[in-house]
Formats: C-alpha cells, sequence, structure tokens
C-alpha cells in the first residue's frame, strides 16, 4: 500500500465510522460562530470541541460553522444556521449577531423542532422570543458598562468607544454599556464608528485612534470592543504619544493584554470568558439530546469579569493551566 | 472521439471538469455525501449572489474592461432600500428603483470615464469603489444616525426578491440567476451584441473601425455590471430584513476568480456564458462545500486557494488546445 492509498482508506474507514456511530441516537451538534482564527472564536471553538469529546465519545460530533469575513455579518451567520439545518443538526448553538437578519433562521430551527441554544449575543430576551432552551454569555450592556465605570472611577471622564463593526447590536450595546458606566460616574462617553472593513485590520483601527486622539485632545478614556482592537487602541495610542495620559480598557482579553496590564499600558479588560461560552452552550445541548435533562437557571452568564493591574496575576496563571 | 475533443476545446470545458474534480475531491478526501450537499441550498445561495453579477462582470471582462466597483455596490444598493422603505418608511416600490437607479448612475459614470479618458479600468472602479464605500458610510450615518438599518418588506416584494423556495432554504434569488443566465446566453451568443463584446475584447480599434458602436456598448457593460450588484444587495436587504455598510472587498475577489474559473480571460476577448455560470457554481462549492466535509475548518482557505490555482491551470492548458487546433486534413 502506498502512503497516499493508506491515508485514503484510513480516511474512509474514519468516515465509514463516523456515518455508521451517526445511525445512533447521538447528538451532532453545530456550532455557528465567528472566524476560526479571530483569538476570541478559536476559545469558544476550543470550549466546543472540548465540551464535543463527551458528545464524541457517545457517537456524536461538534461541527463549527463560521464565515469567512465579517463583512456581511448578519446574513452570513444567518445562512450558516440554515446550513445546519440542511446537514441535518440534532442541535444548533448560535449567537444571535444581527437580530433582524438572524431571527427568521432562528425561528426555522425553532420550527424544524431542532433544540437550540443562543450564546454570545443577543441575551435572555433573544432566547425567549426565538424559544431557545437557554441563553449563555456575557450581557454586552454589562461588559460595556463595566469598562466605563471602572476608568470613570479611575478618574478618567472623557471616553470613546472604539466600534470597528458597526451594526452589530452587541458591539453597539458594548458601547451603549460603556457610555452609560462612564456617565454613571460623572463623565461623557462617545462612540468613534469605522468602517466594517477596519475589524480585524490592526493597522487600520491603530490609525483611526491616533487621528481621533489628535482631533479630540479633550479623551482621556478608551474602549475596545475585542482583544485585537485593543491592542491596536493602545498602539494608536502609543503613536499619539499619548501613552499614559489615555488609559483603554477593552473586551476579552489575550497574551499580549495581559502583559500590557502588567506594565500599566492598559488600565482593564473585561472578560467574557469565550471558553464557557462554548463549553457550556454545547453541553446542555448534548445532554438534552441524549438524556432530555435541562438546566432549569435561564441565562447562563459568564462575563463580566474586570481584569485588572490588582488580579493579573491569578489570570496568568489560570492561562498557564489552560482554563482561561 | 471528435466530439470529445470539441467539447474540450469549448470555453466551458476547463470549468466543467473544474466542478467534477472539485466534487470528486471533496467526496474522497471530504467524506462529503452527495445527496445531502445537493439538497442543501447554501451553496446555490451563494452561488446566485455572486453569479448574478459574475454574468454582467463576465461580458465587460470578455470586451476587455473590469469593474470591481461592485464590492461597493451591492452594500450600496442593499443600503439604499433600506434607508429609502425601512428608515424613511416609503412604499417598496422606491427603494427598489431607488437600488437599481443608484446602480445605473455608478455604472454611467463608471463607463463614460472609461470610454472618455485613457485610465485603466481597474483605477477607474477602484476609485468608485472607495469613494462609493465612503458615500454608504457617511451617507448612512448622516440619514440614519446608524450604521445599520432593519426593513420590513411587503409580502410582494417577499416573494419576488428575497423569499425561501421550495419550502426550504433555497433563495428566491437562484431563480432570478438562472433566468437572466438564459438572457445573457442569448444574448452573448446568438446575437450581435454578443459578436460585438468579443471582438472590442479581441480588438477595440478594429472593432471600432468595423461600425462596432464601441462606447456605447462599453458604457452599457458598466452599467449592468454596477446595477446587478445594487440588484444583488436589494434583493438580500429585502430577504434578511436589514442592510447594513460594509466593504464588500471579498465579493470582488470571489466575483472576479468565479468568471476567471468558469474560462474567461484576464485581457479579454475569450470566454462564455455557461463557463461563467459553471465557473460561479464551482466557485460556491468550494467556498461552501468545505462545511459539509470532514476537513478541519483552520484548513479551508488552503484548499479554496489550491482548488482554484488547479482550475486556473487547466482553463489556461485547454485554451492553448484550442488556440492552436488545427483539423486534420481528410485523406
Amino acid at each position: 500500500m502506498t502512503k497516499f492509498s493508506r491515508f485514503a482508506a484510513t480516511a474512509t474507514t474514519a468516515i465509514v465510522a463516523a456515518c455508521a456511530a451517526g445511525a445512533v441516537m447521538a447528538a451532532d451538534i453545530f456550532v455557528v460562530g465567528g472566524k476560526p482564527d479571530d483569538p476570541f472564536w478559536s476559545r469558544v471553538k476550543l470550549g466546543a470541541e472540548e465540551a464535543g469529546k463527551v458528545a464524541e465519545a457517545q457517537g456524536g460530533s461538534v461541527t463549527w460553522l463560521g464565515p469567512q469575513n465579517y463583512d456581511n455579518l448578519g446574513p452570513d451567520a444567518a445562512e450558516l444556521i440554515r446550513q445546519a439545518i440542511d446537514q441535518g443538526a440534532d442541535a444548533i448553538v448560535g449567537p444571535d449577531w444581527v437580530p433582524e437578519a438572524m431571527d427568521p433562521a432562528f425561528q426555522a430551527v425553532v420550527d424544524a423542532g431542532i433544540p437550540l441554544v443562543i450564546y454570545n449575543a443577543g441575551g435572555i430576551e433573544a432566547a425567549d422570543r426565538l424559544g431557545a432552551l437557554n441563553y449563555v454569555g456575557a450581557v454586552d450592556y454589562k461588559s460595556g458598562f463595566a469598562g466605563g465605570e471602572y476608568l470613570g472611577n479611575a478618574g478618567h471622564k472623557n471616553g470613546a468607544c472604539v466600534n470597528t463593526l458597526p451594526g452589530a447590536a452587541n458591539l453597539e450595546a458594548f458601547c451603549t454599556g460603556f457610555n452609560d458606566g462612564i456617565a454613571s460616574v460623572g463623565g461623557t462617553g462617545s462612540v468613534l464608528q469605522l468602517p466594517a472593513t477596519a475589524f480585524g485590520d490592526a493597522t487600520a483601527v491603530a490609525q483611526a485612534v491616533r487621528a481621533h486622539l489628535l482631533q479630540n485632545p479633550e479623551i482621556d478614556a478608551m474602549f475596545a470592543v475585542g482583544d485585537g482592537d485593543t491592542n491596536a487602541t493602545v498602539s494608536g495610542i502609543a503613536q499619539a504619544g499619548k501613552t499614559g495620559s489615555v488609559k483603554v480598557c477593552g473586551m476579552n482579553f489575550n497574551d499580549t493584554i495581559l502583559a500590557n496590564i502588567q506594565a500599566g499600558t492598559q488600565a482593564c479588560a473585561i472578560d467574557q470568558q469565550g471558553y464557557q461560552q462554548g463549553f457550556f452552550a454545547v453541553s446542555i445541548l448534548n445532554n438534552f439530546v441524549n438524556y432530555g435533562v435541562t438546566i432549569p437557571t435561564r441565562e447562563i452568564l459568564t462575563g463580566p469579569g474586570v481584569i485588572d493591574a490588582a488580579n493579573v496575576e491569578l489570570v496568568i496563571e489560570g492561562v498557564k493551566a489552560g482554563a482561561r | 472521439m471528435d466530439l470529445i475533443a470539441n467539447l474540450l476545446r469549448r470555453p466551458a470545458a476547463a470549468s466543467i471538469l473544474s466542478l467534477i474534480g472539485v466534487l470528486v475531491f471533496y467526496v474522497v478526501f471530504g467524506g462529503v455525501e452527495l445527496g445531502k450537499l445537493a439538497n442543501a441550498a447554501s451553496w446555490l445561495n451563494y452561488a446566485a449572489r455572486i453569479g448574478i453579477v459574475a454574468l454582467p462582470v463576465g461580458l465587460l471582462m470578455i470586451s476587455g474592461e473590469i469593474d470591481i466597483s461592485i464590492g461597493a455596490m451591492i452594500p450600496a444598493g442593499a443600503m439604499t432600500t433600506a434607508i429609502i422603505s425601512g428608515y424613511y418608511d416609503l412604499p417598496i416600490i422606491f427603494g427598489i428603483i431607488g437600488a437599481l437607479t443608484i446602480g445605473v448612475l455608478v455604472g454611467l459614470f463608471n463607463g463614460i470615464l472609461a470610454v472618455r479618458t485613457t485610465v485603466p479600468t481597474l483605477i477607474i472602479t477602484l476609485g468608485t469603489l472607495v469613494a462609493m464605500q465612503g458615500v454608504v458610510l457617511a451617507g448612512s450615518k448622516l440619514l440614519t444616525g446608524a450604521a445599520s438599518v432593519p426593513l420590513t418588506a411587503p409580502a410582494w416584494a417577499k416573494t419576488l426578491f428575497g423569499d425561501f423556495i421550495f419550502g426550504g432554504s433555497h433563495q428566491v434569488i437562484i431563480i432570478w440567476w438562472v433566468i437572466l443566465a438564459v438572457i445573457f446566453w442569448f444574448v452573448m451568443h446568438m446575437s450581435k451584441f454578443g459578436n460585438w463584446i468579443f471582438a472590442i475584447g479581441g480588438d477595440k480599434v478594429s472593432a471600432r473601425n468595423a461600425g462596432i458602436p464601441v462606447d456605447r456598448i462599453t458604457i452599457l457593460l458598466f452599467v449592468l455590471t454596477s446595477t446587478a450588484a445594487s440588484f444583488v444587495g436589494m434583493c438580500h436587504a429585502i430577504l434578511f430584513n436589514s442592510a447594513q455598510v460594509s466593504g464588500g472587498m471579498n465579493d470582488i475577489f470571489n466575483i472576479i476568480v468565479s468568471v476567471v474559473v468558469g474560462g474567461v480571460l484576464l485581457t479579454g476577448g475569450f470566454g462564455s456564458i455557461a463557463g461563467v455560470f459553471i465557473g460561479t457554481l464551482t466557485f460556491a462549492i468550494v467556498n461552501k462545500g468545505i462545511d459539509f466535509t470532514a476537513i478541519d475548518r483552520n484548513w479551508a482557505n488552503l484548499i479554496i486557494g489550491v482548488m482554484l490555482l488547479i482550475a486556473v491551470a487547466m482553463n489556461e492548458s485547454f485554451r492553448k488546445m484550442a488556440l492552436s487546433y488545427a483539423p486534420k486534413p481528410k485523406k
């Protein structure tokens, strides 16, 4: 047997095995989420896949469906939800990013009698409206609020929220929350809107932040809606020569952000613990499909948690242990 | 034997073989069940979305020009519809007319610049692409204060432009795509306009000397591409009850790649509607079919890239065969 045909044979056997296993009652769970190369979403994906190990042990599977870019987010995600139905999903997990575009697709899931969990965006309101089993995630508004409040309490009262994906309901909620949070301690907030093409483009975000700060010298606090955007915002502040005088908080975190918090170039990170979102959404559905058990607690909150200089060491230990 | 050889020399040959190759690859290495894939709507919906624009872009490229402003025109059509009929609550017919009008206007602008100046159309339409991205974002913020606008379309508009058909998740634009493909095929291969377009792509000066209205045809083709794009945007806004500002950069490449996989030469003068149609199908299956495979999603882009290169390489060799063909002398 040549190497090639051996590979083909192995692949075929695996596929046949997978199909045979799929015939018994086991949960084929489809998870609609972000791009797999997005640092935050790769953590959600890991959580979903690790919860999926239980599903696989029971003969089921977990399939990740993500868009190739975020240009046309709502419609693309709605299409992926419908695709999951077409692929014969036993259960579906999805974020309600753009309700106008995605709700009809979620409705189709419920109409087809497929158990549904909304996660990451939409809140328990979306789960109730759509007839989903549950909502797993952070409440976006509260996450933004925590950031605004934190910066305001630190004495930085004039804030701007960098929205790199205008129109996505969760990002709008971060920014509204941030503005309300900073206002709740006597400050003022505004929103810096970037075209959707800037999402994930660190250079574009950094340049826009730099220009905005130079045009609006009164701004002394900024809030970014994702970990990549936070790094770009920190870089934009440095390019404007305002490191230290303008404080930054941002959603989510990664190694760079933790190092920045240690070094003091970033004030805080708001964690929505993406791993938990993927993990619990898949677990809830797997247990429901296999055993019919439910989680009566509605709205499983995974955030917000504030990471700052006071607890960053603990978080870094958590990262090393693979728990965050 | 002659029949097969003749078939292979047609411009659509390579795209048909690419399509078969892609399916075989997915079935053998990805464990795709063909039945499941055939019933699924995702790739067909996607093919229709890019295909409606790929048809006129194919004609434009055969005539030797290119239009990349289509990327901005899809969101522009969607936003125009949503702002007029969603935000200002005017009857949907005004939203539809508005979206198509903006397509015609931008197309006229591109076309007139293309025939009046010697600037390459890549640069002209790059300019309109970026300018329209700005107009759409700034216009939306100025008029509505938001970058995303909800829209509720009446039932007749949904049925016509944005609904699901066959009781599943197939979108009605698939029917539009097929109808348009038939019309374009007729125009391109059965009427004198088709010959004119090939002639323009082959040699513009000779075409003009032969009495072909080169300028008028060029402007018309630009109007077609940008109106097709705004039409797709409009359908999407009606289907998804909303429109959002976006760059549409990916659509540009996806549409042009579909056309090229379909056997159209980037330099013009060679191609066919059947090729573009099948090229679009192939690209959509490559792109969306990966989700039906057991292949790890992290590899998706690599596989898409390699498959496209192979498809284009096949085109190249078949075209050489076609151009160097001489019938055997009869004994």
